[in-house]
């Protein structure tokens, strides 16, 4: 055995593979950074938008201990034991168990992603369970010490002041960055030259309907750029630094690329992420302009009508300016004769490709915007609700008994609630009270919530009989006897093996959330205004499905059969690329939406 | 005995299911953020109202006994509706508006069972030929089309008729008339007496029956859009997976005639995967009730939901809620005792 080369010896890292051939991971770097400077201040808008998400989530997390710490303030004062005293010391005990508790958990998720060890230092002979525990303690001490400095005395103020100039340094950066698709590069928002000889203010000359064309092919050339680029950067590495000529994953890609379907899948899911993503290149008109704040924004057009609406011919025509919330007024599409259509004009020479809302709204930017709030939830809702279920797999499928049972109970709760009931009760019954979740996206965090809540059990239940047979593997079994912890096996040696198979069964899922935000909003639930919503668009269209603005009901609805149809094919793809012979989430009407 | 013993761990399962639900209820609606004395009285109610109403609703009761109270009011459908059909019993606005429900889902899964299997095993009966990709097409189309779209869309469609449209007919007086789209089946065709406890049907009005037939067919096709894809899906890789299996091919060894081996072998086990899809359009059909029962302005469960949701009506929220949910759990017990007796390899592996 001992002439034997064992395989790890004569792989080389790829860190060395790299330094031996350094030149077409260069060219590729090359490319890719060209393509993110020429878009570089939408992108570092996109991470500032992340960083506010992240903010967000840190502020709520912050303010729970406070929130604890006042509940069980009030309740000591209910039991009227030495009243006046007890309260501050019980509104301390609480917010500050919470700090440790909330803390301590950070701490643990660092530890365990992390080898390092500080004390190893000082006492090298430590067990390595002692040692864990230890550096929990000090750790979560220390950052407990440090945020009540910062909350006690004014080193906090000092600190916020310095994050801020930091963000105002970022927000300078992101606004004078180059980027490609902005309105200042193609503009579209222009007027006819009183002379009769084309347009002004738009790119080149051209017309704003012919402009916005232009700044619409180039936001997808760009984006279907980076996805041929991409594909090129896997190919490179498949063919110059992967260590093995063929992995699995090589077939799977082989057969998906022979399914038309799940391509015809990749091709609409793509054009919707596109949509969503540069939503504001792709509307016509801002929608803080157009729709949020309409009358604090205006808008130039040439004035060469006279009073009845017969053209001048003359050229006598002169530029007026009009606040968007007045324009909108003569721009609604109502019906009997008060329409502006597809790719057409109104009377102030804004151009709507697809129309404008009963309100006078621009189409296009409130479905751009809609597309968006769509992805949001979708992806922050079944994100929440891929965690759980994968979790909670990996935790019954380990320890079964009590565990799974309790779990098998409360999932099964869950499910026979019928699911569109359960999330029209909760988004009404939370989005009455004022809860600082309830206002990112007018509700749209609270729907996504809601989703985790609703569909991890079903997930849950998708994952739970390959997790438990995963766990019943030999290498599961020596992995104990080395005595590795229970986190680590499961983090190492089970859940590779199930992540993607969540993830499958999630992706399937996209096409429900889509149709059921849809339908809440449709009914007035859910996501308030001013938040773009495809269902709010086709309620308010409702009544003019047989008029001359049929456009509002029927191209919101045709949007959402496509959308959710490309989710479904492309899940269908991946699907049968992963595995010809699954039978994965079918007939259970996967995307049916649960009824909306 | 194995799957015998697994179909009774199912349905003593459904037991702290059962509980768990009623206690989930409970939390969100007592303990939530929903204040039940404004929903009662409007928020501008003054502190002596607010007291009385407080009083009677036994608010200021300790919160375990409250708990009771809510428990059996569900258990025993008992309780008054607050808002939307104020003061008047649960059972009584149950016994009114489960009638149109009941008849809408009776459509709802009938229709999708003539149309969408047929179209199915003609799908599957001809494979990869184009016929097949009309039919599969349609089938994944209606999958995607959300009900409320479709609704809103067919709605003003057959209303547009009334002025000529492009059906050439007016669908309003077309073979039974009725006055409009909207609107409650009056559902009195059946003359009932009973003897004693029981009732009986003594007669029927054949007119009645087609008006309201006619009636409840769009908001039918509607909710059973999505069963009927997924029929159509289903009823397409069975047959396609039987007319392939080898007992088929022994059929045809023998001699037996291409009619009698699709009637005989190939419909009747393509038939088996269809019941769990079967009963679980329970499940969408209710999700879709609200929809399609407020758009068509039906009077049924559905709608009375919505609006007793909307209107803070958290009694008869709770109620309708809990009725959906304890429906659900029964037919999951039924659909476990269907596989129970039909399929033999249930169970076994546990």
């Amino acid at each position: 055995m001992s002439e034997t080369v064992t395989p790890e010896s004569d792989v080389a890292p790829l860190r060395k593979r790299f330094l031996d051939n350094p030149r077409p991971a260069l060219l590729w770097l090359v490319g890719a950074l060209a393509l993110l400077v020429l878009e570089l201040g939408r992108i570092l808008g996109w991470v500032k938008a992340l960083g506010t998400g992240v903010k967000f989530a840190v502020m709520t997390t912050a303010a729970l201990p406070k929130w604890v710490g006042g509940n069980v303030e009030s309740a000591v004062a209910d039991t009227g034991v030495l009243p006046g005293r007890l309260e501050p010391v019980g509104e301390l005990l609480g917010s500050g168990v919470v700090t440790v508790l909330v803390f301590g958990f950070v701490v643990s998720v660092f530890l365990s992603l992390s080898e390092r060890r500080v004390t190893r230092l000082l006492r090298p002979n430590m067990p390595s369970y002692r040692r864990l525990t230890v550096e929990r303690a000090l750790l979560t001490g220390i950052l407990t010490v440090v945020s009540a400095l910062m909350v006690l005395t004014p080193i906090g103020g000092l600190v916020e002041s310095m994050i801020g100039f930091l963000t105002a340094v970022l927000d300078n950066i992101s606004n004078q960055a180059p980027t490609l698709t902005s309105r200042e590069i193609i503009p579209n928002q222009g007027y006819r030259s009183p002379d009769g000889s084309g347009w002004e203010g738009t790119f080149l000359g051209l017309s704003p309907g012919q402009s916005w064309g232009v700044r619409v092919a180039v936001v997808y050339a760009y984006a279907f750029g980076w996805l041929v680029w991409l594909w090129r950067g896997y190919n490179v590495f498949r063919e110059q630094y992967r260590a093995a000529d063929w992995t699995p994953r090589d077939d799977t890609l082989d057969r998906f690329s022979g399914h038309l379907w799940g391509l015809f899948g990749l091709v609409v899911v793509f054009s919707f992420v596109v949509l969503a993503l540069w939503a504001p290149a792709i509307s016509t008109v801002p929608l803080e302009e157009r729709s949020n704040e309409p009358y604090r924004f205006e808008h130039q057009f040439l004035d060469d009508e006279d009073i009845e609406g017969n053209p001048l011919t003359d050229g006598s025509g002169d530029l007026e300016t009009v606040r968007h919330g007045q324009a909108n007024l003569y721009s609604v599409s109502k019906g009997k004769g008060q329409n502006v259509g597809l790719f057409s004009y109104d009377d102030f020479d804004r151009f709507s490709p697809l129309g404008t809302t009963p309100s006078g709204g621009d189409m296009m930017t409130q479905l751009a915007h809609g597309a968006r709030t769509s992805l949001i939830i979708a992806l922050t809702g079944l994100g929440l609700a891929t965690l759980i279920a994968l979790v909670m797999a990996l935790l019954t499928a380990y320890y079964k008994g009590l565990v799974d049972l309790l779990t098998v109970v409360t999932s099964d709760t869950i499910v026979s609630i019928p699911l569109f009931l359960l999330v029209m009760m909760l988004s009404v019954i939370f989005s009455g009270s004022d809860h600082p979740l309830v206002t990112p996206l007018d509700g749209g965090l609270l729907l996504a919530m809601v989703f985790a809540f609703a569909f991890w059990p079903g997930l849950w239940r998708a994952i739970r009989g390959p997790t438990l047979q995963i766990a019943e593997e030999d290498w599961i079994d020596a992995a104990k006897s080395y005595g590795q912890t229970p986190s680590k096996i499961m983090r190492k040696h089970m859940a590779p093996y199930v992540v993607s198979y969540t993830m499958i069964y999630a992706s399937l899922l996209v096409g429900s959330t889509i149709i059921v935000t849809a339908a809440l909003s449709f009914l007035g639930l859910g996501i308030s205004e001013p938040t773009p919503e495809w269902g709010r668009l086709i309620s308010s269209g409702q009544d003019y499905i047989t008029t001359d603005s049929w456009h509002v009901s029927t191209v919101s609805g045709i949007m959402i059969v496509f959308v959710v149809t490309g989710f479904n094919a492309l899940g269908d793809g991946i699907r049968d690329a992963i595995d010809p012979e699954s039978d994965i989430g079918d007939g259970d009407a996967a995307a049916a939406g649960g009824g909306g | 005995m194995g799957r015998w013993r697994y179909f009774l761990q199912r349905v003593l399962l459904s037991i702290p299911v059962l509980f768990l639900v009623i206690t989930f209820l409970f939390v969100v609606l007592r303990l939530g953020p929903v204040d039940p004395v404004a929903a009662r009285l409007g928020p501008q109610a003054s502190g002596a109202d607010v007291a009385a109403v407080e009083e009677r609703l036994g608010l200021n009761d300790p919160l375990w006994e409250q708990y009771i109270r809510f428990a059996s009011d569900l258990l025993q459908f008992e309780g008054q509706s607050w808002v939307v059909q104020a003061d008047r019993g649960i059972p009584a606005v149950l016994a009114d508006t489960a009638p149109p429900t009941l008849w809408l889902g009776f459509w709802a899964i009938l229709l999708p069972l003539f149309i969408g299997l047929p179209l199915g095993f003609y799908a599957g009966l001809n494979p990869n030929s184009s016929r097949d990709y009309i039919s599969s097409g349609l089938g994944i189309l209606w999958l995607a089309m959300p009900n409320f779209w479709l609704a809103s869309m067919l709605a003003a469609f057959l209303a547009s008729t009334a002025s000529g449209g492009p059906l050439g007919f007016e669908w309003h007086t077309f073979g039974p008339n009725i006055q409009s789209v909207q609107g409650t089946p009056s559902l009195n065709f059946v003359t009932l007496s009973s003897i004693g406890p029981v009732p009986f049907p003594t007669g029927l009005d054949l007119g009645g029956f087609a008006r309201d037939t006619k009636k409840i067919l769009p908001p039918a096709i509607v909710l059973g859009s999505a069963s009927m894809a997924a029929e159509q899906r289903i009823g397409r890789t069975a047959v396609l997976e039987n007319i392939n299996s080898k007992y088929v091919e022994t059929a045809k060894a023998k001699g037996v005639k291409g009619r009698k081996i699709i009637t005989k072998h190939v419909f009747r086990n393509a038939l088996i995967p269809l019941i769990p899809v079967i009963t679980n359009e329970a499940f969408l059909l209710i999700g879709g009730s609200v929809i399609v029962e407020e758009l068509f302005t039906i009077n049924g469960l559905g709608r009375t939901f919505f609006q007793s949701i909307i209107q803070g009506d958290l009694p008869l929220a709770g109620s309708l809620l809990f009725v959906f949910t304890l429906l659900l759990i029964v037919l999951n017990i039924f659909q476990d005792l269907l596989y129970t007796i039909i399929d033999p390899r249930v169970g076994y592996d546990q």
